[in-house]
């Protein structure tokens, strides 16, 4: 970039008579050594190369400091994550005991309850930082006058926790605000059943070593995607570990019997929660395969095969005659041959049917989305009409019920594109008996279905 | 252009390396992004260039320097000099560590050691290997080592010494670096810079550059990088001096690009210049107190004894000097037994360690001279002298060139000067590093050949009607890099209406004035020898830029006290841009090209 440098000049008002001296050339240039050196030379450098002028160069400069600062501002804290560790701060968290850190829900106490097992190392510095700012003992006492630092406390055990890897691996194997539980399966609907399963091993996938871990999937899964589910989750390895639960062992005592007894304790009693652990899973995972709907599809899919091709297999046999090795040969070519143009065609044809009945589909699905509107468009023409009733008098309520339930049942047996019609004509009739004529007609339409169905619209 | 140093992050860590022919230092940088001299296993930040092979063992660095007492001809030193040379380009003569050998094609060493014997299962070249197999032999008797002789050429000297350079720099950083720079010496011929980086290859470690002490200089003191309170077109003159030599450059600093006026060198004038001078000083003195004859430095044909003497004196006033450079108390020099038994213990001041050294001190100041008069320029033309090299060290010989140039000139030794090369060096290999808009290290060294055009005549500012002959402010220097660019702004005050520019080509001169001095008042008596001294008038050096020629002008309209911007640019032809604008007004500039 061009610096400017200030000249110990001043400037005053051109004399009169001054004239611009006339142009010159200045003395043609020398030559002298030049060490390749220094950010300067590098800049030089690169001007010369990229073949740039000072002013593109000047751009190329701004342009770079732009990225930049841009890159800086969304390192800095304020402006990123906003709302970050601002969460409702409920008493109990705020009067926590900071002795009682086991208990302790460190990720409520940095305002992290939303994100839990989610929180990456930046979000946890961030939200430290804001719950420090907040609740700094300093701040405090300058506040209200108070000395209690132990919520600081808690923030500070909780940042601790959080920013060790193994120990917030450790706090998350036993986070109790993420429940194990698991539904009951079998009374669930497929539906249903796919989109808890997708909660549930998306829970149980974070103690996974290896990542990322396969979604549970959706119902109409191919077959290779289900079975690597449940692959992964058979072979599953856990991080999951429960040290949290260790008793502490007494530190007053020099005991080393006591010390080595309270530990064996510990060890025993990790390796039972590890091992009650992966059953829980093993098991969850079994009665998940039991019960998943993709499962007997796929199985009923490979038996429709396994009798397609038996089927066709009877037919080849049927009509096998004794054949020439030639002969033979040149059928097996030209049945490959069909084949392939066969595969191909069909190809294409998805292809182009794809695309027609995709777009069909979108144009029902749009004119549904409508249903309710245009619906409501004939009944303002109706209500506004005075129920076809003479003007001044009120119709009855029984009127009213009827013609409302005689148009649900008209909309209910016309199509979508023909109540788009109704709507059209109806609010060009406009009120009165021009619409119920419209209305009449499109209930003559139903034909079959509605006939002797509409008494107030016939 | 002020250059900040982010926290970058490299591919790789890098090294930058001073390679003296007596002493080497290497730099890192940091995690903060900035440079760092590192100090060996041994604590040393200043590692001697030293091998020495005894009987088994290798010792390298400062280890290896004390073995040139008792094992002298097995002690290889000064090699650096060497490299890229043939045996009959190398002056052999005043090599007094082990001998060369007559070989036609690269000098080589010859070294008595101890081979483990047969079976040797690995080469006697590997010298750590050697010690250990020779050691784990199941049967002494049998399996004596054999007395026998290594040829060793000066790139392979030079390879095994920077791999010992590259273990340190590994050993810091917990990685191996992945890059450096080297220094070289700034008459290095191509084929010795091929040669050095052939050897650090060799070494295991990829060279960016083989970079100028000189200009490593500038680059570790970051000259014309400093920001905008720095002047932009500056002179400035590097002094390294060592422990063998002394050379200066003398350097045109613009914007940061480095352009070389002239340089110099004196391979005879360097560090142990000091010890000399001490060796005699500490000789005398044992002769007084001990009345036993000693007169160092000694000849090659004193007795065994001298020399012996003469090898642990040097060994013992190497440290006299640094503490003497360092502290300004008295440095005191202690040896066992210097000769026939007694001891020396003696000890020296600054002063009248300056006092003995001014000889010295006057030697340098005259080579900086003649240097820069060669350059056609005077030394009070002069904006800088930066310090390199562990010798600068001494304050009396920065005060004695602080003498020679203008009182406003700086003798810069603000990192020390032992250590800047190094710091230089790695700086530079991070700018090489942390190239942007992928571009590569190769193409931008490439970039400029042997010379490049500069401009020959400084460019400046006239004002209309003014007085004298002389430009109001110079914008482009002569040496300027070739395209360049500069920007000025003038204050403008109270005018509504048009203010004018002149631009024209000077040419540098020294404007000498006389000034009578202010007759001394009469105190003492006692003094009158020096005031007549002093009655001579003083003459006063003030470098000036002249006018010359007028290349253009340019006139604005200008409106408030905004203040006026001119740019000139200097194209790779010669061409020159020029524009002036009122800030904030580019829309209605004044421009001409020629």
């Amino acid at each position: 970039m061009a610096s400017v440098v200030t000249l110990p000049l001043t400037l005053s008002a051109s004399p009169s008579g001054w004239s611009k001296p006339t142009a010159a050339k200045p003395s043609s240039p020398s030559q002298l050594p030049l060490y390749p050196a220094g950010p300067s030379f590098i800049s030089a450098a690169r001007r010369q190369i990229l073949q740039r002028s000072f002013e593109e160069d000047d751009k190329h400069i701004l342009a770079a400091r732009e990225k930049e600062a841009a890159a800086k501002e969304d390192k800095g804290d304020g402006l990123s994550y906003p709302g970050l560790g601002e969460e409702d701060e409920p008493q109990h968290v705020l009067n926590q005991d900071p002795k009682e850190w086991k208990k302790q829900d460190h990720y409520a106490v940095l305002g992290l309850g939303h994100l839990r097992y989610k929180a990456h190392d930046e979000h946890i510095r961030v939200a430290h930082r804001r719950k420090v700012l907040r609740h700094h003992p300093d701040k405090k006492a300058a506040q209200h006058g108070a000395n209690d630092d132990s919520f600081f406390k808690c923030i500070q055990k909780a940042h601790e926790t959080l920013t060790h890897p193994e120990k917030r691996k450790q706090f998350d194997s036993v986070d109790w605000n993420i429940e194990d539980e698991v539904p009951d399966l079998k009374s669930l609907s497929p539906e249903d059943f796919v989109a808890t399963c997708n909660k549930i091993f998306a829970r149980e996938g974070r103690f996974s070593k290896v990542q990322p871990v396969p979604e549970f999937g959706s119902l109409d899964a191919p077959k290779k995607e289900v079975e690597g589910f449940y692959d992964f989750f058979y072979n599953f390895d856990s991080w999951r570990s429960f040290e949290w639960h260790d008793k502490e062992v007494n530190e007053g005592s020099d005991n080393r019997d006591d010390k080595r007894f309270t530990e064996k304790k510990n060890k025993s009693e990790r390796t039972r929660r590890k091992k009650e652990d992966n059953t829980r899973l093993r098991v969850l995972v079994d009665d998940v395969l039991a019960l998943d709907p993709r499962i007997k599809r796929i199985k009923a899919e490979e038996k429709a095969a396994r009798d397609a091709k038996k089927k066709g297999g009877v037919n080849g046999t049927t009509q096998n005659k004794p054949l020439s090795a030639a002969e033979k040969k040149a059928a097996e070519e030209k049945k490959k041959k069909e084949e392939a143009e066969k595969k191909e065609a069909e190809r294409k044809a998805l292809e182009a049917s794809k695309g027609d009945r995709e777009a069909a589909k979108k144009a029902k699905e749009a004119a549904r989305k409508n249903l309710k509107k245009w619906k409501k468009a004939i009944q303002t023409v109706i209500t506004s009409s005075n129920y076809f009733q003479p003007e001044g008098t009120s119709p009855s309520p029984a009127i009213i019920e009827k013609q409302l339930s005689e148009l649900d049942l008209l909309v209910e047996l016309l199509e979508p594109e023909d109540i788009k019609d109704l709507k059209e004509k109806i609010e060009k009739a406009g009120n009165g008996q021009p619409a119920k004529a419209v209305l009449a007609e499109k209930a003559k339409a139903t034909g079959e279905k509605g006939e002797g169905k509409f008494t107030e619209f016939a | 252009m002020p250059h900040t140093l982010n926290t970058v992050t490299l591919t790789g860590t890098i090294l930058g390396i001073n390679f003296g022919q007596s002493y080497a230092s290497i730099a890192v940088i940091d995690k903060e992004g900035h440079p760092q001299c590192i100090a060996n296993e041994e604590g040393e930040r200043q590692i001697a260039c030293a091998i020495s092979y005894v009987g088994e063992q290798v010792y390298i660095g400062n280890g290896a320097k004390p073995h040139l007492v008792k094992n002298g001809k097995n002690t290889i030193m000064g090699f650096r000099n060497l490299l890229g040379h043939t045996y009959d380009e190398v002056d052999h003569t005043t090599i007094l560590t082990a001998p060369l050998l007559a070989d036609s094609q690269t000098p080589a060493y010859t070294v008595d050691i101890l081979v483990p014997p047969a079976p040797a299962s690995k080469p006697a070249s590997n010298p750590r290997s050697a010690a250990a197999s020779g050691a784990a032999t199941p049967n002494p008797a049998a399996l004596e080592p054999v007395p026998s002789t290594k040829t060793i050429t000066v790139p392979e000297v030079t390879s095994l010494f920077l791999s010992t350079l590259l273990n340190s720099a590994t050993d810091f950083l917990g990685t191996k670096p992945s890059a450096c720079v080297i220094s070289a010496p700034t008459w290095f011929t191509p084929a010795q810079h091929d040669a050095l980086r052939k050897a650090a290859e060799d070494a295991g470690i990829a060279v960016l550059q083989v970079l100028d002490e000189a200009a490593a200089v500038l680059v570790g003191y970051r000259v014309g990088d400093a920001g905008e309170n720095e002047k932009r077109d500056k002179k400035v003159v590097v002094l390294d001096m060592g422990e063998t030599s002394l050379a200066i450059s003398v350097i045109q600093v613009s914007e940061g690009q480095y352009t070389v006026l002239n340089k110099g060198r004196d391979d005879k004038l360097g560090g142990r210049e000091f010890d000399n001078l001490l060796l005699k000083h500490f000789s005398k003195e044992f002769t007084k107190k001990t009345k036993v004859a000693l007169d160092l430095p000694c000849g090659p044909d004193a007795s065994a004894a001298d020399k012996r003497a003469d090898a642990k004196l040097v060994l013992a006033v190497e440290h006299t000097k640094r503490s003497l450079s360092a502290s300004s108390g008295a440095a005191t020099c202690a040896v066992e037994s210097l000769k026939d038994g007694y001891d020396l213990s003696s000890s020296i001041n600054r002063l009248r360690f300056d006092g003995l050294a001014s000889g010295v001190y006057r030697q340098v100041g005259n080579k900086l001279t003649e240097v820069v008069k060669e350059a056609g320029l005077d030394l009070a033309e002069i904006d800088e002298i930066l310090l390199a090299g562990a010798s600068t060290l001494f304050t009396g010989l920065q005060q004695h060139l602080s003498l020679l140039v203008s009182p406003t000139t700086p003798v810069t030794s603000t990192i020390d000067p032992s250590e800047v090369i190094a710091i230089g060096c790695a700086l530079q290999a991070l700018h090489l590093e942390t190239l942007e808009d992928g571009l590569k290290v190769d193409d931008v060294l490439a970039s400029i050949k042997e010379k490049v055009d500069v401009t020959s005549q400084p460019i400046g500012l006239v004002l209309p009607g003014q007085q004298g002959d002389e430009l109001a402010a110079v914008i482009v220097d002569s040496g300027a890099p070739l395209p360049v660019r500069r920007r000025v702004a003038i204050p403008v005050q109270g005018v509504n209406g048009k203010v004018a520019l002149e631009l024209w080509e000077g040419k540098h001169e020294v404007k000498i004035e006389k000034v009578e001095r202010p007759p001394l008042e009469k105190t003492d008596d006692d003094d009158e020898d020096e005031e007549d001294e002093e009655e001579e008038d003083e003459e006063v050096k003030t470098p000036i830029t002249k006018k010359v020629k007028a290349l253009g002008g340019v006139e604005v309209e200008v409106k408030g006290d905004n203040q006026l911007i001119l740019e000139v640019i200097v194209q790779r032809n010669g061409g020159l841009n020029v524009k002036a604008w009122q800030e904030g007004n580019e829309a209605a500039a004044d421009s001409f090209e020629i």
